[in-house]
């Protein structure tokens, strides 16, 4: 027998309250006057013991009280052996099914010694078997039945998430708070050193939790994978169009491993690389030769290894024909024609094919098969010119406008509709330029292209943004980069040119991007298909799409959502890995190719001396085997606390009666 | 229904003593009318022969008138008496387990015995009141305005300090020098030998000494459940009592205190009479007249 909280043993001083009350107290009752005492004698004596044994018994119940208040703070509890607990115990299965079981047999290893576990159980014991991949998943209820656990464990399939040990230990700290009886937990797993989290003190367990391991890999298994393929998720032209592979080695010696790049089922092409012991190796195929519409691709190794099944890494691409852009400037403005153009063309998914004129050609055309339209530094814009360019955009259309010294005649912006409060030549004033102050990185153009570091502002309107978006500023607060929607459309303000002239942009290489970026994400098609890692959340509509049907099928060719989920699911886990195939509520198609997280992959495992601190016992491996066979045998402490409860209960109704009685009486005598 | 005013429990309410005596005397007197055995001093008595030098006022002119005989009318209780009241205002005079203290008692009977003797009687009476040395004295008088002397020196006998029969008895010689009645009414805690032997040289001057000895009745009978600690008013002493003994042994103890009193003032042909507090007060007045009487 034990104490949990020993030191509210410190309480049993209260004990003296009791008999402070029934022997000292009582004897400072006030003196009652008498009118003479010549015919009394002392009696002291007998007027204690007289008192000591009326009140004995409440006294007892006062001091029994106390006492078991004191103890059920001290929280005591009895050690007894699982034999003895009858069907106070739950046997707890979990079975590790993440990517890694995949290797060798361990999925199966683990079935097995679950099974073993399941039969070795006493026929009185509940059990309850769960999962642990993307988190701890229920395949039963605590529960007798043998057969329906034995199942659970059988029909277990082999999962595509990373494991967690600290959200197993997360989830059965919670579990261990529902109930009320001792957790015998069975964790069988491979012990996968990744899976460990970064502070081990997020693996501790209940103290009525008792962890048996059963580890079914003893040492770490070479593995080579294909651990990142940088594709692209749009291809306009194959012959730009370059695939990047990184194979990695996990405890294997230096090897050459063959990489093919698979298109729709057929090598389309093959190289060899030579990975360096335990290390890391890149292979590149300068283009990808698909069909239009969507490709399913993957990029392959021969492993040779006892984990195939991470041997292949999968993604999507989607050809199409380049989209046409407008770009519209003034005829003798050369610049900003040459270096958007050549920006453009530049990159490898944006294809865009760009279409110059000049603002007088530009009337009359038609803007609808234009996938955005750039007005480029213009002195002065046509009025039916803007008064087209407002209708393609309300219908839903995007005007991307540039002010540059030209355009900064003008007293207002066209299309975009601000007044021009000011034209700052910085390269005529002290400052000589100005750099960006500050971007908003949540927008897509300046994304991935840092905070503009060193580019150089020599000239800039200042324009009043009212209600619009401001993406970028100067670093004297000058909006420099403006979104405005108008319609169903979008206006963006560049409050500068896009020539050399009134800044140094497009002469840093960031320029590229963000006109890329810039270009997708005003054209409505920013970077899709591609790949995603297993358990990570697709967005299947944006605040504006409520309601509206989304169709997602799975690498099995099934619909996993339901008809009330399609219309109301804003995300989607990824859990398996394969092709997903999605049909998004802006109606557009996609395809996309999951992988397993390659921390999988590593199939180091944990130390045994990590595996005896996470149980609680610092023996060996052969005593921690010794110890997992006489499971049944291991005693456990088992509160009291309850029981105790229940007597300080009865103690303080009993007490409660009796001293009524006595105040009840003491007062028909005091009357 | 007057006897309802004679309970001590019911005069505790009233405020003034001249009020209480009042109340006390009327409601004795409205219940002895149905008494044979009782007269005053208006009553016929009898007719004398007038002899030289009697008070031709009490010439009864109609006998003369009729007879032409002079004869004298006598009335009862003719003959004037002196009454004096010795009260004992010592602190255990305070205890009291009700609304009525001893004390309280004590001057409810003195009152109405002055009330009775001076209203009814046309007595004389007095008052000396004493603990361990003489406190306040009122000679017998029969003038204009005694009676309110008398009440107002009974209230101001508040009780303090203790009973002390010896001291102030040299004193009580030199008030009592005429004939007359003389009533102790006092709680009498010492011992009977002692009480008696003070008291009873008053017996030598032909005085009638009465003890009124005024008791609580939980002074007789005590009703302890539970040990207790008791404080005695006089001495302020202090004793823790149990319930055993205040049942068995005190009682005995002061019965015998009781009894032996009795028996020794009586041996000394003084008259003694045990009032307790809880009772009218209507024994004291009897047993007054009573004496009265039998001096007549």
């Amino acid at each position: 027998m034990g104490l949990f909280a020993p030191w509210f043993l410190a309480g049993l001083a209260a004990l003296a309250v009791p008999f402070y009350v029934h022997l000292l107290r009582r004897h400072t009752t006030t003196p009652r006057p008498f009118a003479s005492l010549m015919f009394f004698e002392r009696r002291t004596q007998s007027s204690i013991k007289h008192r000591r044994l009326r009140y004995l018994l409440l006294l007892s119940l006062r001091a029994l009280l106390f006492l078991l208040l004191a103890l059920a703070f001290a929280n005591p509890f009895i050690r007894r052996s699982a034999a003895n607990m009858g069907g106070e115990k739950l046997v707890l299965l979990v079975i590790d099914n993440s990517f890694s079981m995949r290797a060798g047999t361990r999925l199966a290893d683990a079935r097995r010694e679950a099974l073993s576990v399941l039969a070795s159980r006493r026929p009185t014991d509940h059990a309850q078997v769960m999962a642990l991949g993307t988190g701890l998943q229920v395949l039963t209820q605590s529960s007798l039945d043998a057969g329906a656990l034995r199942a659970a464990v059988d029909n277990l399939q082999p999962g595509d998430s990373r494991a967690s040990y600290a959200e197993l230990a997360r989830a059965v700290r919670s579990l261990a708070g529902a109930v009320s009886t001792p957790i015998e937990l069975h964790f069988f797993s491979d012990m996968q050193k990744s899976a460990m989290p970064a502070n081990f003190s997020e693996l501790a367990l209940p103290a009525n939790v008792s962890l048996v391991l059963h580890p079914v890999s003893k040492s770490a298994d070479p593995n080579w994978t294909v651990e990142s393929v940088n594709g692209p998720g749009q291809v306009w032209d194959p012959k730009k169009t370059r695939v990047q592979a990184v194979v990695a080695g996990f405890g294997t010696l230096a090897a050459t491993r063959t990489v093919s790049l698979v298109v729709n089922g057929k090598t389309s092409a093959t190289r060899t690389v030579d990975v360096p012991a335990n290390g890391r190796a890149t292979v590149e195929f300068p283009s990808l030769d698909v069909p239009y519409g969507f490709t399913r691709c993957e990029v392959r190794i021969d492993s040779a290894d006892a984990f195939p099944a991470d041997d292949v890494s999968l993604f999507a691409v989607e050809r199409s024909d380049p989209r046409r852009a407008l770009f519209v400037s003034d005829a003798a403005d050369s610049r900003s024609p040459l270096y958007f153009k050549s920006a453009l063309a530049s990159t490898a998914e944006a294809a865009f094919t760009l279409d110059t004129v000049s603002a007088g050609q530009a009337s009359g055309m038609p803007l609808s098969k234009y996938a955005f339209v750039v007005l480029s530094d213009l002195i002065s814009v046509p009025a039916s010119f803007e008064s087209d360019l407002l209708k393609y955009v309300q219908g839903g259309g995007s005007v991307w406008v540039a002010e540059g010294a030209a355009a900064a005649h003008s007293a207002r912006v066209p299309v975009f509709g601000g007044s021009v409060l000011e034209s700052r030549y910085y390269s005529r004033t002290s400052d000589l330029f100005l750099n960006v102050g500050e971007t908003d990185p949540s927008y897509p153009s300046v994304a991935n292209t840092g905070r503009w570091a060193g580019v150089k502002f020599y000239f800039a309107v200042r324009v009043d943004p009212g209600d619009a978006r401001v993406v970028a500023r100067l670093s004297d607060q000058t909006p420099l980069l403006v979104e405005k929607k108008i319609g169903e459309g979008r206006v963006l303000l560049f409050a500068s040119g896009l020539d050399n002239i009134t800044n140094d942009f497009p002469l840093h290489p960031i320029f590229v991007p963000f006109v890329e970026q810039t270009a997708l994400y005003l054209s409505g098609t920013e970077r899709r298909s591609g790949s995603r890692a297993v358990d990570s959340y697709l967005e299947l509509r944006n605040s504006k799409e409520q309601s509206v049907g989304v169709e997602v099928i799975d690498p099995d060719g099934h619909r996993p959502l339901s008809l009330k989920e399609a219309t109301t699911a804003q995300t989607y886990q990824l859990t398996r890995a394969g092709f997903y195939e999605l049909k998004l509520a802006d109606g557009r198609h996609d395809v996309i190719g999951v992988n397993p997280d390659r921390r999988e992959s590593n199939l180091e495992v944990i130390p045994d001396e990590t595996l005896a601190l996470w149980r609680g016992n610092s023996g060996t491996g052969a005593q921690q085997a010794a110890a997992q066979g006489s499971a049944e045998e291991q005693s456990r402490p088992y509160s009291l606390w309850w029981y105790i409860m229940i007597l300080v209960f009865a103690a303080a109704i009993a007490e409660s009666l009796l001293a009524d009685r006595y105040l009840v009486a003491q007062q028909q005598e005091d009357l | 229904m007057l006897q309802r005013f004679l309970d001590p429990s019911v005069l505790a309410g009233i405020s003034g003593l001249d009020l209480v005596a009042k109340t006390v005397v009327d409601g004795f007197v409205a219940g002895l009318h149905r008494s044979p055995d009782f007269g005053f001093s208006q009553e016929f008595a009898e007719y004398r022969a007038y002899t030289p030098g009697d008070d031709l006022r009490h010439v009864d002119w109609n006998v003369f008138a009729r007879t032409e005989r002079a004869y004298l009318k006598r009335y009862r209780g003719e003959t004037n008496s002196i009454l004096t009241v010795l009260l004992d205002a010592s602190n255990s005079m305070k205890f009291s387990s009700h609304s009525a203290s001893k004390m309280d008692y004590a001057r409810f009977t003195a009152a109405s015995l002055f009330y009775l003797a001076i209203h009814n009687q046309r007595d004389a009476a007095g008052l000396i009141v004493f603990d361990d040395e003489i406190r306040s004295y009122i000679r017998p008088s029969t003038r204009q305005g005694q009676l309110h002397r008398l009440l107002a020196g009974l209230e101001q006998a508040e009780p303090r300090a203790r009973t002390d029969f010896a001291k102030p008895l040299d004193h009580f010689q030199q008030f009592l020098r005429r004939r007359g009645m003389v009533i102790f009414i006092s709680d009498f805690y010492d011992s009977p030998e002692h009480i008696v032997r003070t008291i009873e040289p008053l017996r030598f001057h032909g005085n009638e000494v009465i003890l009124f000895h005024v008791l609580d009745p939980k002074e007789i009978r005590p009703d302890f459940r539970e040990p207790a600690t008791l404080v005695d008013l006089e001495t302020e002493d202090h004793i823790e009592i149990t319930p055993e003994y205040v049942r068995d042994d005190y009682r005995k103890k002061f019965d015998a205190h009781v009894e032996a009193l009795r028996d020794k003032a009586r041996g000394a042909g003084m008259g003694y009479h045990l009032l307790t507090t809880d009772r009218p007060l209507d024994d004291a007045l009897r047993e007054y007249l009573s004496i009265r009487q039998g001096r007549d």
